[in-house]
C-alpha cells in the first residue's frame, strides 16, 4: 500500500454550521445547551460579537443570552428566522426548526 | 426580467418537493425572510427570491436542474450565503428559486501527504478548521476575515485569506459541476475516469476550465479539491503602524520587492484607521457630529487608541531560520521607515491563537456596529497597480469620494504578488434611508470613477454586476459577449443564476432588448 493511500483519509465528516468547540464546560446536560454552544457560541458567548453587540443596547449583565433574566422562546426564534440589528438571520435549511426550539428552549429556562 | 408565473412556480416546487422532501423547499414569504440580504443596501425585499431548496446530494441538484430546465424556472445558488456586503443569501433579482447548497456539507477527503482536501459547497472555514484540529491533521487552512462562510463558495467567489495561500482560487484544483442540462462533469484530470492526480495536478488535458466556473454562472459546483498549506514549524510575525496617512505608498513601495522575490509569500494588508477602530468600538465614541470624523477628531482618536493610520503584519512561515533571515531582510526594506517593527514569533506545538493560523472568528462583522445599526455595508473593491503612486491616487481618490457623500473612508489594502486588493466598505444604517441611497450613489459614481481611470472591481456586490460588467468595455464588451456566447451554449435553458456577474442568458437579454 502506498504512503498516499495509507495517509489519505477518505473522510465523510457531517459537520455544523457554526461548530464551536470546547467553548464552555457543560453543566448537567440540559436539551439546547450543547446546540446553543454550537450553533450560536461563536457570537453569543463572553466576548463574542454578539455580545459585544448587545452590551451596547442592553442592562447591564444581560448581553450575554445565557444570563438574560427573560428571553421569550417566540423572541428568540423570531429574531434567528428573521435577523435583528446586526445579526442576519438563520435560515431553516441551515437551522432545523427542532433544533431552533430547542435553542429557544433552553434560553427561555435560564438563568 | 422574466417573471414567474405562480402556477409554474408551485409546479416546479411541487416536483422539487418529490425530489428532496417537503421539509426542504420554501415558498413565497418563508423563501423571502430566509434569503434576504441581511446587509441590504437598499429594501431587501425588492430583490428577495419567490421560493428555496435545499438538496443534500448531488443527485438531487442534477433532478432539479432538469426539472428548472424543463419549466424555464432559474435557480440562484449559494453555499452558505454568507457572502457578506457582497450579497450574503440573496439573489440579485426576484425571479429565481434559491438553490442552497448548505445541506452538502461534507468533508470527503483531506489527504495529508499531498497537502489538499475535498469539500462539498455547505463546508463552512470553521469546519474545516474545526475537523483539521481536532483530527491531528497537520495541515492549515486560508480563510478571509470571518469564518462563518463557505470554503467552496468563497475560493469561486476568489476570495482573500493572510497566509501564504491566501489568494483562494489559486489553490483550488478540480471541481465537480452540474452543467445547466443536469449533466456531471469533472474538470481537469478529474475528466478521466479514475483519475489519481485529480486534486493534483491543476490543468487537465485541453483547456482548463476551474477558472471558468469562478464568479461565472457556468454551472453548478458541487465539489472542489482544495490544497491546505502543511502546517509550518515556525511563524514571525513584524506588525507596523504609520502614524501618517501620507506613509502609505512608502510602505508599498518596501513592500513590493519582498512579495515579487518570495520572501513575504503571505498577503499583508495595510488597513486603515477606521478598519481597526470600527472593530473595537462604535463612532459614537470618537465622535458624534453628521459627516466623515474629522481629520483632527481622528487624529486625537488615534492617539488615544494607540493605533495607526495604517496598520499592517508581515507574518513569515516556514523554518525559524529561514524566517529570521527573511526578517532581517524586511526590516531593511523598511528601516528607512520611522517606525519599529513589533515582532513576535510562534512554534509548532504552541496553542494556535497567534500563529498566523486562522481560528473561528467573526469578530470582523462588528463593523456593521460602527454607525449604531442596524448596520450594513457595500464593498468596494478596485484592484490597484503594486506601486506607492498608484496606491496613493486610488486611496485619495475613493476617500474624497466617500468623504465628500458624508461617509467615513473604511479600507485598505491586501497585497498580491503584483496587485494590491483594495478593500473598502461604505458602512451605513439600514434604517436611513437617506444614507442608504447616499451609499449607493457613491457606489454607483465610484465605479464610473474607477473605470475611467483604468480600476477595475475584482468583486462586488449582487445589486452591481451589470454596472461593473459594463465598466470592461474593451471592444464594445468582447469579454462580455464572449461569455454570453459561453452562457447560451452551456446552459440553454438560461437556468442557473441569471445576470450573475452580468453575464444573462439569451432569453433574459432578449426581453432586456
Amino acid at each position: 500500500m502506498s504512503a498516499l493511500t495509507i495517509r489519505s483519509l477518505p473522510v465523510v465528516a457531517l459537520v455544523g454550521a457554526l461548530s464551536l468547540a470546547h467553548a464552555a464546560e457543560p453543566e448537567a446536560a440540559q436539551p439546547g445547551q450543547e446546540l446553543f454552544l454550537e450553533r450560536c457560541g461563536g457570537c453569543h458567548l463572553e466576548g463574542g460579537f454578539g455580545t459585544r453587540v448587545l452590551a451596547r443596547r442592553v442592562p447591564e449583565g444581560q448581553a450575554e443570552l445565557q444570563k438574560r433574566a427573560v428571553l421569550p422562546a417566540a423572541l428568540i426564534t423570531l429574531v434567528v428566522r428573521r435577523g435583528l440589528g446586526s445579526m442576519p438571520q438563520i435560515r431553516e435549511a441551515e437551522l432545523s426548526d427542532a433544533d431552533l426550539a430547542a435553542i429557544a428552549a433552553y434560553l427561555e429556562q435560564r438563568p | 426580467m422574466i417573471a414567474i408565473d405562480t402556477a409554474r412556480l408551485e409546479q416546479a416546487l411541487t416536483r422539487i418537493e418529490a425530489i428532496v422532501g417537503a421539509q426542504y423547499v420554501w415558498r413565497e414569504e418563508e423563501a423571502r425572510h430566509g434569503y434576504k440580504d441581511a446587509m441590504a443596501p437598499r429594501d431587501p425585499m425588492s430583490y428577495a427570491p419567490r421560493g428555496a431548496v435545499a438538496p443534500a446530494s448531488v443527485e438531487e441538484v442534477q433532478a432539479i436542474v432538469r426539472v428548472a430546465g424543463e419549466l424555464g424556472v432559474a435557480l440562484w445558488p449559494i453555499s452558505r450565503g454568507k457572502n457578506f456586503g457582497y450579497g450574503g443569501a440573496a439573489p440579485h433579482i426576484s425571479d429565481v428559486v434559491m438553490l442552497d447548497l448548505v445541506r452538502m456539507n461534507r468533508i470527503l477527503e483531506v489527504n495529508v501527504d499531498m497537502g489538499y482536501a475535498v469539500v462539498e459547497p455547505g463546508v463552512g472555514f470553521d469546519d474545516l478548521h474545526n475537523h483539521l484540529v481536532e483530527n491531528n491533521i497537520p495541515l492549515w487552512i486560508s480563510a478571509p476575515a470571518h469564518t462563518w462562510g463557505s470554503v467552496l463558495g468563497n475560493a469561486l467567489e476568489r476570495g482573500v485569506g493572510y497566509t501564504p495561500y491566501g489568494e483562494h482560487a489559486s489553490k483550488v484544483c478540480g471541481l465537480e459541476i452540474v452543467t445547466g442540462t443536469g449533466e456531471l462533469l469533472r474538470t481537469g484530470m478529474g475528466a478521466l475516469e479514475g483519475a489519481k492526480t485529480w486534486q493534483l495536478f491543476p490543468y487537465g488535458f485541453g483547456p482548463s476550465w476551474d477558472a471558468a466556473f469562478m464568479q461565472s454562472n457556468f454551472g453548478v459546483a458541487t465539489k472542489m479539491g482544495l490544497w491546505l498549506m502543511p502546517e509550518p514549524e515556525h511563524t514571525l510575525n513584524l506588525a507596523m503602524a504609520f502614524d501618517r496617512p501620507e506613509d502609505l505608498p512608502l510602505g508599498v513601495e518596501a513592500l513590493r520587492p519582498l512579495k515579487l522575490d518570495g520572501t513575504v509569500q503571505a498577503n499583508p494588508s495595510f488597513g486603515n484607521i477606521i478598519r481597526n477602530l470600527s472593530v473595537r468600538a462604535p463612532r459614537s465614541e470618537y465622535y458624534q457630529g453628521e459627516g466623515p470624523i474629522p481629520a483632527e477628531v481622528l487624529e486625537q482618536a488615534r492617539i488615544k487608541s494607540g493605533v495607526g493610520h495604517w496598520n499592517f503584519s508581515i507574518r513569515l512561515f516556514g523554518d525559524k531560520a529561514v524566517n529570521r533571515i527573511n526578517a532581517e531582510k524586511v526590516k531593511r526594506a523598511f528601516a528607512h521607515l520611522p517606525y519599529e517593527f513589533d515582532v513576535s514569533e510562534w512554534h509548532r506545538g504552541e496553542p494556535l491563537k497567534g500563529s498566523g493560523s486562522p481560528t473561528p472568528t467573526l469578530a470582523a462583522l462588528g463593523v456593521v456596529d460602527w454607525l449604531g445599526g442596524p448596520g450594513g455595508h457595500l464593498t468596494f473593491s478596485p484592484v490597484s497597480p503594486f506601486t506607492g503612486a498608484e496606491a496613493w491616487e486610488q486611496y485619495t481618490t475613493i476617500r474624497a469620494m466617500y468623504e465628500e457623500a458624508g461617509f467615513d473612508y473604511y479600507g485598505g489594502f491586501t497585497a498580491g504578488q503584483r496587485y494590491l486588493n483594495h478593500i473598502s466598505m461604505i458602512l451605513f444604517n439600514r434604517n436611513d434611508e437617506d444614507m442608504m441611497a447616499r451609499a449607493n450613489r457613491l457606489f454607483s459614481d465610484l465605479i464610473e470613477v474607477a473605470a475611467a481611470r483604468g480600476w477595475g472591481e475584482y468583486r462586488t456586490h449582487t445589486l452591481y454586476y451589470d454596472q461593473i460588467a459594463r465598466s470592461y468595455d474593451y471592444n464594445n464588451g468582447a469579454l462580455r459577449r464572449w461569455n454570453e456566447t459561453v452562457k447560451d451554449a452551456v446552459d440553454p435553458h438560461g437556468i442557473i443564476a441569471p445576470g450573475k456577474m452580468g453575464i444573462w442568458p439569451r432569453r433574459y437579454r432578449e426581453v432586456r432588448a
